[in-house]
C-alpha cells in the first residue's frame, strides 16, 4: 500500500475555453505540511476545489488513503476524511460561534438525522475542546456574522477541525489576520500537524508564513506544476522569482 | 439596579432560555385557554382557524425560517391531508351522516402519513434546486396537485368538493372542538419544538445560512432538506386534516397557491426568524381578515399594502421588532453597566 | 385527415406564443440583469390592457370609432406603463436589491394584490374586451381570425427589434453584459441604478405592449393575471433566464402546447405545462439556453 495519503494523476479542468487546470501531478504523504504557492490566477484554489469535490475534474484521478475519491460530491470527500478551511470565511453568519463549531461536531458524528436528541447537549464537550483549541472560548455566544474577520478566520478554522480530518487544507489561512494572530494560527497548525500527524496542505501569499510552516512547497502559474521543492530550493530559483516579478510566460 | 431586576424575571428567564418565543407562547397559550369564555361562539369558531392555519404556518417555517427556502407551494400538503381525511371520514360515516367517535378519530390520523408521502414525492424533485427555481417548482407542483383534485372528478368531486363532514356529535359542540384542536396543536408544535432543537434543526439552520459549507461538514444537504420536506409536508397535513371536520368541507382551493400564500402571510407578519412567530401571525391575519372584510370588499390591497410595508421595514416581522427592541436596551443597559462598574473600581481604593 | 382544427390551434397558439413572448421577454430581462423575480408582471399586463381600452374607447369617442384607433392606444398605454414601471423601480423595488430573494420574491407578490385591486377600483368587476369588427377570412378550410396574424407579426418584429437593441447598440450590450456580471459592468464605470431602471421601464414596456395588442383577441378580466404569469414562468424556466432567444423558442413552445392541448384535455391544460416546467426543472434547471448553473 502506497505511504501516500494523497495522489493526484492528470487533473485537469477547463471552465468555458478557459484551461485553468493543466495535468497536474502532485502527492503527499501523511503527516506531511505543504504549501501551494503562485500569483493571483494560478489557480490554487481551483486546485482544491477539484480535490474536495467542489468541482469536478475534466481529467484526471485523485486518491485519498488508498480510495479513489475523484468527483465524489464534497459531503462524501468530508466523510473520508478531509476538512477544508476557504479562503473568503465561509461560515455560518446566523449561527453563534458555539453553534458553528457545535454543527461541525454533530456533522462529524453522523448525528444529523436525529430528530429528538438535544442539539444543546451533543458534542458539547468536543465543542468545548475545539472552541478553547482555537482561543475562541470566549466569543462562543458571539454572533459569527459580527466576528472580526481574524476571528472568522479562526472560527473557519475550529469548524474544519471539527470534522477530525486527516487531511486538511488551509486556503489562505492568514488572510486578514494580524502578525499575531496569523503567528498563533500557523503554531496550532504546526502543533496539529506534530500530535495529530494531521496532513496540511495550505495555500499561501505571505512568503513568510510559507517558509517557516511548510516543509515543501508547490509553486502553480497557470494552472501548472512549475516547480517542487523545499522552501529554499524554490526560493533560490530563477524562474520562480520571474514568476512572481510578472516577467514569466509560458 | 433596576436592569438587574428585569433580568431575573420568569419572562426574562424565559428569554434568556428560549429567546423571544419563550416569553410569548406562555402569553399565547394562556390567551388560547381563554378563548372559549368570551361570549358567542364567534370567537371559539375564529379561534380554533386561527389555531389550525397557525400550524400550517409553522409547518411552512421549517422549511422558511428554519431552512431558508421558500415554498409557494405547501398548500398542496395541507389540501393533500384535508382530503384524505375527508375521503376516509365519507367512507365511514353512516348513511345518515353521522360518524362514530373511533371512525372519526381514524380519519384523522390518515391525513398526516398521506400528506407526509405526498411531501416525499414532490420533495424528491424540489430539493435539487435551491433559492428561485425551488420557489418555482414547488408553485408548480403545487399547481398541478391542485390541477389534479380539480380535475379528478371521479375520485376528488373536482370543483364540488367534499361536503358533509360532520364531527361526532361531542366534537360539535365548538368549545369541544375547540380544546380538542389546541391539544393537537400543542402537542403538533412541542414536537416541532423538539425538532427544531434537535442536532437535525440545527442542521438544517447550516442549510439556511451557508449550504456550501454545510456540505463541506459532511452534511447530505438533499437528504436533511428532503427530510425536512417530509417533515413540514406531515405538520401541514396535520392541519389540513383537522380543516374538514372544523369547516365541514374540503375544495380544491385548499391545495392552490392562494392558500400557500397564507402561510408566508403569516410568517412575514409575526416573524419568521422565531419558533412561535407564524402562530402569533395566524393570530393577526385571521382577525384583521375578518375585521377587514366586514367593510370592504378590498382584503388583497389590504393586505398587499401590510405585506409591501413589512418587506420594506420590518422584514423580521413583529417578533423581530420586538426582539430588536428587548437586545437593544439590552446592550444599552449593558453598556450602562459596564461603564457603573468601571467607575466603581476606579473611585475603590486600590490595595 | 381534417387540417382544420390543428391549423386553428395552431394560429391560436403561435399568437398566444407572442403574447407570451413579449411577456416572458420583459420578465426574464429583469430577472437576468436585476436579479427580480417580477411577480407583478402580468398584472401589469392587465392593468396595461385596461389602460389600452381606456385610451381606445376615449380616442373612439373623441374621433371616431375606428380600429386604427388601437395604434395610438397601445402607444400611450405602453408609454403610460413604462412610467408606472419606472416610479415602482425607482421607489418601491429599489429598496429591496440588498435584501435575500425571499424578500424580493414577496415584495413583487405583495403587488399582484395591491394592483389586482386597483385595477378593480378604478375599472369595477367587468371585463374589457374591444371588437375590433374585423372579419374572419378564409384559409385551409377554416376561418380564421386574420388579427392573429397581426399579433404573430408584432412579436416577431419586436423578436427582431429586441435581438437588434441587445446586439447591435451599445446600451443594449451594456444590457447582455450586466446579466453576465453587474460587478464588471459597475466597475466599468456604468452607473447600475440607471441600468435597472432603463430594464425595467423596458421590461414592463414590453408587457404594456403585449396588453394592447392582446385586447381585441381575448377579453381582460380579473385573474387572469395569475393564469399568465404562471405561463410565463413556465417560458423563462424552459427557455433559460437571461436568454432571448431562448425566450422566444419556449414561448413557442408553451404556446402551441397549451393551445393543442385544448383539443384532447381542456382542464388540462396547464397542468401539461407544469409537466413541462418540472421535467426542465429536473433534467436541465437552467433551461435550454440559458447559462449553466456552476456547481
Amino acid at each position: 500500500m502506497s505511504p501516500n495519503i494523497l495522489e493526484v494523476t492528470g487533473l485537469e479542468k477547463h471552465f468555458g475555453g478557459v484551461h485553468v487546470t493543466c495535468n497536474i501531478n502532485f502527492t503527499m504523504q501523511e503527516g506531511e505540511q505543504a504549501a501551494i504557492i503562485g500569483p493571483n490566477g494560478a489557480g490554487k484554489s481551483t486546485f482544491m476545489n477539484l480535490l474536495t469535490g467542489y468541482h469536478r475534474p475534466d481529467a484526471g484521478k485523485v486518491m485519498f488513503a488508498g480510495r479513489e475519491i475523484t468527483g465524489l460530491p464534497p459531503h462524501r470527500v468530508v466523510r473520508r476524511g478531509i476538512s477544508r478551511a476557504f479562503q473568503v470565511s465561509s461560515i455560518f453568519a446566523r449561527m453563534t460561534v458555539r453553534e458553528n463549531v457545535r454543527a461541525a461536531v454533530q456533522a462529524q458524528m453522523r448525528a444529523t438525522f436525529r430528530l429528538f436528541a438535544s442539539g444543546h447537549s451533543l458534542g458539547a464537550e468536543e465543542t468545548e475542546r475545539v472552541l478553547a483549541m482555537c482561543g475562541l472560548a470566549g466569543k462562543r455566544d458571539l454572533v459569527a456574522g459580527e466576528l472580526a474577520q481574524g476571528d472568522k478566520k479562526r472560527l473557519e478554522l475550529a469548524i474544519a477541525l471539527a470534522g477530525k480530518p486527516r487531511l486538511l487544507f488551509l486556503d489562505e489561512p492568514t488572510a486578514g489576520m494580524s502578525i499575531d494572530e496569523a503567528r498563533s494560527t500557523m503554531e496550532l497548525v504546526d502543533r496539529l500537524n506534530r500530535e495529530l500527524t494531521l496532513t496540511v496542505l495550505f495555500t499561501e501569499h505571505d512568503m513568510g508564513i510559507v517558509f517557516n510552516h511548510a516543509r515543501r512547497l508547490t509553486l502553480l502559474h497557470r494552472g501548472e506544476i512549475i516547480l517542487e521543492g523545499t522552501p529554499g530550493e524554490v526560493r533560490a530559483d530563477a524562474t520562480a522569482q520571474k514568476i512572481y516579478l510578472g516577467e514569466h510566460h509560458l | 439596579m433596576t436592569a438587574n431586576a428585569k433580568r431575573t424575571g420568569p419572562l426574562s428567564r424565559l428569554y434568556a432560555k428560549f429567546g423571544i418565543s419563550g416569553p410569548v407562547t406562555p402569553v399565547l397559550l394562556a390567551a388560547a385557554i381563554g378563548v372559549p369564555w368570551l361570549p358567542g361562539e364567534f370567537w371559539t369558531h375564529v379561534g380554533t382557524e386561527v389555531l389550525i392555519l397557525g400550524l400550517f404556518a409553522m409547518s411552512f417555517n421549517l422549511l422558511y425560517g428554519y431552512m431558508g427556502q421558500i415554498s409557494f407551494g405547501h398548500a398542496a400538503f395541507f389540501g393533500v391531508g384535508a382530503y384524505a381525511t375527508a375521503m376516509l371520514f365519507t367512507a365511514l360515516k353512516g348513511a345518515d351522516g353521522q360518524i362514530g367517535v373511533a371512525d372519526f378519530l381514524l380519519s384523522l390520523l390518515v391525513g398526516p402519513p398521506v400528506a407526509a408521502l405526498t411531501a416525499l414525492f414532490v420533495g424528491f424533485f424540489c430539493v435539487r434546486l435551491t433559492g428561485i427555481y425551488f420557489a418555482i417548482l414547488t408553485l408548480a407542483f403545487g399547481e398541478l396537485l391542485f390541477y389534479i383534485v380539480f380535475s379528478w372528478y371521479s375520485f376528488t368531486k373536482g370543483d364540488d368538493g367534499i361536503q358533509g363532514l360532520l364531527p361526532p356529535p361531542f366534537f360539535q359542540d365548538s368549545t369541544n372542538f375547540y380544546f380538542f384542536t389546541l391539544a393537537i396543536v400543542v402537542v403538533a408544535a412541542a414536537a416541532m419544538w423538539r425538532i427544531t432543537e434537535s442536532p437535525f434543526g440545527y442542521a438544517m439552520r447550516t442549510l439556511r445560512d451557508n449550504q456550501r459549507r454545510a456540505a463541506f461538514l459532511g452534511t447530505n444537504v438533499r437528504a436533511h432538506m428532503l427530510a425536512n420536506f417530509v417533515i413540514a409536508g406531515a405538520f401541514a397535513g396535520v392541519a389540513g386534516a383537522l380543516w374538514g371536520p372544523f369547516s365541514r368541507s374540503v375544495n380544491p382551493t385548499l391545495l392552490g397557491w392562494g392558500e400557500s400564500g397564507i402561510a408566508v402571510f403569516m410568517t412575514l407578519i409575526g416573524g419568521a426568524g422565531s419558533f412561535i412567530g407564524p402562530m402569533l401571525g395566524s393570530v393577526i391575519y385571521t382577525m384583521l381578515q375578518a375585521v377587514v372584510k366586514m367593510y370592504t370588499v378590498y382584503w388583497p390591497l389590504t393586505i398587499g399594502t401590510i405585506i409591501l410595508l413589512i418587506v420594506l421595514f420590518a422584514p423580521g416581522g413583529i417578533l423581530g421588532m420586538i426582539d430588536k427592541r428587548v437586545q437593544a436596551t439590552r446592550a444599552r443597559d449593558g453598556a450602562a453597566e459596564a461603564e457603573a462598574a468601571a467607575a466603581a473600581r476606579a473611585e475603590a481604593p486600590r490595595p | 385527415m381534417d387540417i382544420a382544427p390543428y391549423a386553428l390551434q395552431l394560429f391560436s397558439g403561435l399568437s398566444r406564443a407572442m403574447v407570451l413572448f413579449l411577456l416572458s421577454a420583459g420578465l426574464s430581462l429583469i430577472f437576468g440583469v436585476m436579479n427580480i423575480l417580477n411577480f407583478a408582471h402580468a398584472t401589469l399586463w392587465l392593468l396595461s390592457g385596461y389602460v389600452t381600452f381606456s385610451i381606445f374607447t376615449f380616442l373612439g369617442q373623441q374621433f371616431g370609432a375606428s380600429p386604427w384607433m388601437l395604434v395610438p392606444a397601445i402607444a400611450g398605454a405602453v408609454a403610460v406603463m413604462a412610467l408606472v414601471g419606472f416610479a415602482l423601480e425607482r421607489f418601491l423595488i429599489r429598496h429591496t436589491y440588498d435584501r435575500e430573494l425571499p424578500e424580493q420574491l414577496l415584495l413583487t407578490f405583495a403587488l399582484v394584490l395591491i394592483l389586482g385591486d386597483v385595477i378593480k377600483l378604478i375599472w369595477g368587476l367587468e371585463n374589457r374586451r374591444i371588437n375590433l369588427g374585423v372579419r374572419p377570412i378564409e384559409m385551409l378550410d377554416t376561418l380564421v381570425n386574420p388579427y392573429q396574424f397581426v399579433i404573430i407579426g408584432t412579436g416577431v418584429a419586436v423578436a427582431v427589434g429586441l435581438w437588434l437593441f441587445l446586439h447591435r447598440t451599445r446600451l443594449g450590450k451594456i444590457v447582455r453584459a450586466a446579466v453576465y456580471s453587474r460587478s464588471m459592468v459597475s466597475a466599468l464605470g456604468i452607473p447600475i441604478p440607471k441600468i435597472y431602471a432603463l430594464v425595467f421601464a423596458l421590461g414592463v414596456g414590453l408587457a404594456a405592449l403585449a396588453g394592447g395588442v392582446f385586447l381585441p383577441l381575448l377579453p381582460m378580466a380579473l385573474g387572469v393575471d395569475l393564469d399568465i404569469i404562471v405561463q410565463c414562468f413556465a417560458v423563462v424556466v424552459i427557455g433559460g433566464f437571461g436568454s432571448m432567444l431562448g425566450t422566444f423558442v419556449a414561448s413557442i413552445i408553451v404556446g402551441v402546447v397549451y393551445s393543442f392541448s385544448i383539443l384532447f384535455w381542456p382542464d388540462g391544460a396547464l397542468a401539461m405545462i407544469f409537466l413541462i416546467v418540472i421535467a426542465v426543472l429536473i433534467v436541465r434547471p437552467w433551461g435550454l439556453f440559458g447559462t449553466e448553473l456552476r456547481y
